[in-house]
């Protein structure tokens, strides 16, 4: 147990350090490393199916996706000028919030442990996917689909005239260069 | 979620696929594929709806719940208004096939929301549509549509957030989502103060979707800036299903006021008396159009919470009846608003004046739509504001009824000095040049306005199919 | 004693505090994201809590899957148009976007 306890510690060390970085690149990292902590918390619990999720999807495919935009945004790092001192006063404010939690979270679950419960038959992951839980699918595709048309309607395909007009006026500055 | 209405989800979606495969170069074709799937889904559930024989067998045979089968017609029916108005609408260099898959696939999200029987089916239509809305509202490619898309997304996603953890807490307490078996352990008697707390965190998740009085500042924003027809689609249906039905489902389950959970109805019922006395009031200082629609959508939405925190059966019915209402006269203002923009190139109400000249079907239809919000009796508007205040009375919040009756005069008051600046008045220089728009564009804002009015009329028959087939699943 | 429920749900609090500590601090769009992914984070780790106390992990997993899909098209949405505020008014900073009022 005291495996899992130093997990659920270094995670939240690490998600102090991914708020406070100032380069947006190390947070993005720190961001992938919480994921990381995150899956190894869920394989503690006996869930490796989200585990393996987590790890790949979250730690990987998250962590490229924030890596290029910050590499795309890059020079407006330097002009925003944020107070650096509302970032410093987390770890003050965590400690706060930490001793607030102990006296106002712990106990409420503390109830909550010996809630009774009803006895659940726990069926095989196969088949609450794919059975009891198909309509979760439909949402999926659905959800996958607005994506798409998302990205593709905030990044249409330019009209074959202005590029070529672009083109022109690129070609103009080269010229009077 | 039920298998019968699966089409309603599956078309759409399959039509948003298909638009971006055939129509690439074909902009004519996407308009043509997307209104013509809406209108057939506009048909076949006017069909199961309003066919004569129902009112012959008193609505016993329809099998489905009436709640869902009366919020699919109307997102289907505010759909094609906004799709058919948009085919006007939009200019030449505009994406079209982008613009039309994506209301398709807000169209098959909203339809996976009012049919799903579980919370986290719900949650993940939820999400979808504020995927597909958010880039609907980011469609304008210019700084107010980026802004209020970034707005929208600092507040809707968070929401969802609260959303997850309370059910991650119902998942301990009660390990199911299924709103049946919810069901079953309030009438079992079985629902204590953890459940509740997870009941509230998810309240407070679509309390802040739906945009009511302490979390509005996204919905001004959002309706502002966003892409005129976009606008009128957001108002109409968008955030109403996005949070208000989710906030009346909650409030048909657990049944706030019958099981003495006082604290939580007197939460909403204040929430909702805020919010129509706060947009009423602020929608009388606005100075652009859309965005004094915007606060008045607020105010209405105030009326559905304090139904839904009341939650008696005629409360209920009141705010179903009303939200549908609301979707109706909400879409032709919006839509008006755009004809305005397109027209005059301006949303600034100042600017305007003297337009029932030159553009009198707007002017006209624009006047039913706000009698029908400030509730003048023959329209549908007058009965649903009717029945949210009878049961007011009868729950005993006295003062909530009154404060009702009061919004709705200064509602009447604050569309009427909007009807006279624009539409009557002096002809300014800009409204000279205005032209009425073509058919096509007006052919949506006359169903609506038949639609205002018919069940206005037809209200025994409304009243009737709301009793036979929503209490049936209420008590 | 505390026992190890609580502390997990402990833990869990404190994680969700500082995602919205980030999300309530900053004016940059980026790490308002990052903020959001923690939240999120968290939300992940009490849902499969839940399900594991109640000896029910199987279907908090088919629940914890779908939620990573669609944190994953959220965050893409999100950085999208963060790209596409940056090429038109070229700034991620949330004050400068003020263009709406009424």
């Amino acid at each position: 147990m005291t495996y899992h306890l130093t997990l659920f510690v270094i995670v939240i060390i690490l998600a102090v350090i991914a708020v406070m970085a100032k380069n947006m690149l190390f947070s993005a990292i720190a961001l992938a490393l919480v994921s990381i902590g995150v899956s190894l918390i869920l394989f503690t619990f006996g869930s490796p199916w989200a585990a393996v999720f987590e790890l790949s999807v979250c730690a990987g495919l998250i962590t490229v996706l924030f890596i290029s935009a910050i590499s795309l945004i890059q020079k407006e790092e330097k002009f925003l000028n944020e107070s650096r001192i509302r970032f410093m006063l987390l770890p003050l404010a965590l400690i706060i919030a930490a001793i607030a939690s102990w006296i106002y979270i712990v106990p409420f679950f503390e109830s909550l442990s010996k809630y009774p419960h009803l006895n659940i038959h726990n069926y095989p992951l196969g088949q609450i996917i794919w059975k009891n839980r198909v309509f979760d699918l439909i949402g999926q595709i659905c959800i996958l689909a607005a994506g798409v048309f998302a990205i593709k309607s905030i990044f249409p395909r330019p009209v074959r005239d202005t590029r070529a007009k672009d083109l022109l006026k690129g070609a103009e500055k080269v010229n009077n260069k | 979620m039920t298998i019968s209405l699966l089409a309603y989800l599956l078309i759409p979606l399959f039509s948003a696929v298909l638009i971006q495969f055939v129509s690439r170069n074909k902009e004519n074709l996407a308009d043509i594929i997307g209104n013509i799937t809406l209108f057939a889904g506009l048909l076949n559930i006017s069909y199961l709806i309003f066919n004569p024989v129902n009112f012959k067998l008193s609505f016993s045979n329809i099998a489905q719940d009436g709640f869902t089968l009366l919020m699919i017609f109307m997102i289907y029916l505010v759909a094609f208004s906004v799709s058919l108005f948009s085919t006007g609408f939009l200019t030449k260099e505009k994406n079209r096939h982008h613009f039309h898959s994506l209301i398709l696939v807000s169209v098959s999200a909203m339809c996976g929301i009012v049919t799903a029987g579980d919370f986290f089916t719900l949650y993940i239509f939820v999400e979808a549509l504020a995927v597909a809305s958010f880039a609907l509202i980011a469609f304008d490619d210019n700084e107010k549509g980026i802004e209020a898309a970034i707005k929208y997304f600092l507040l809707t996603f968070p929401a969802s957030i609260f959303i997850l953890l309370g059910m991650a807490i119902l998942l301990f307490t009660t390990s199911t989502f299924n709103f049946a078996g919810l069901q079953n352990i309030v009438a079992g008697g079985y629902l204590s103060s953890p459940i509740m707390s997870g009941v509230i965190l998810i309240l407070l998740g679509f309390l802040i979707k739906s945009g009511v009085f302490p979390f509005h500042t996204w919905v001004l924003d959002a309706y502002q800036g966003a892409y005129s027809p976009v606008s009128a689609f957001l108002a109409g249906t968008i955030t109403k299903i996005a949070g208000v039905y989710a906030v009346i489902k909650i409030a048909m389950i657990f049944k706030f006021f019958d099981l003495k959970l006082y604290k939580i109805s007197e939460t909403l019922m204040f929430i909702g008396a805020a919010s129509i006395l706060f947009g009423a009031i602020a929608a009388m200082r606005q100075k652009d159009f859309k965005r004094m629609l915007a606060y008045s959508s607020i105010s209405q939405i105030g009326y559905i919470i304090i139904a839904c925190g009341l939650a008696t059966p005629l409360a209920i019915l009141g705010a179903i009846f009303h939200m549908f209402n609301h979707a109706a006269f909400k879409t032709v203002l919006f839509l008006n608003g755009a004809s305005l923009e397109k027209s005059l190139n301006t949303t600034n109400m100042e600017k305007m004046g003297g337009l029932e000249h030159s553009m009198p079907w707007t002017s006209w239809s624009s006047v039913i739509a706000l009698m029908s919000t400030a509730g003048i009796p023959p329209l549908s508007g007058f009965w649903s504001k009717l029945l949210i205040i009878v049961a007011l009375w009868e729950g005993g919040a006295k003062g909530y009824s009154v404060t009702a009756i009061g919004a709705g005069i200064i509602t009447l008051a604050y569309f009427m000095v909007m009807q006279r600046k624009v539409f009557f008045g002096k002809i300014t220089d800009a409204a000279k040049k205005a032209e009425e728009m073509p058919a096509l564009m007006l052919a949506p804002v006359m169903i609506l306005c038949a639609v205002i009015i018919m069940s206005g009329i037809l209200f025994p028959y409304c009243y009737n199919y709301l009793i036979e087939t929503i209490t049936r699943t209420i008590l | 004693m505390t026992n190890i429920f609580s502390l997990d749900w402990y833990f869990i609090s404190l994680l969700f505090f500082i995602g919205l500590y980030c999300m309530l601090v900053s004016r940059n769009m980026l790490r308002q994201i990052i903020g959001l992914e923690i939240m999120s984070k968290s939300c992940l780790l009490a849902i499969i809590l839940s399900g594991v106390a109640t000896n029910n992990v199987n279907l908090a997993q088919a629940i914890a899957i779908t939620m990573i899909l669609i944190e994953v098209v959220v965050v893409a949405i999100g950085l999208s148009v963060l790209i596409k505020a940056y090429r038109i008014t070229g700034s991620i900073d949330l004050w400068k976007l003020s263009k709406l009022k009424g």
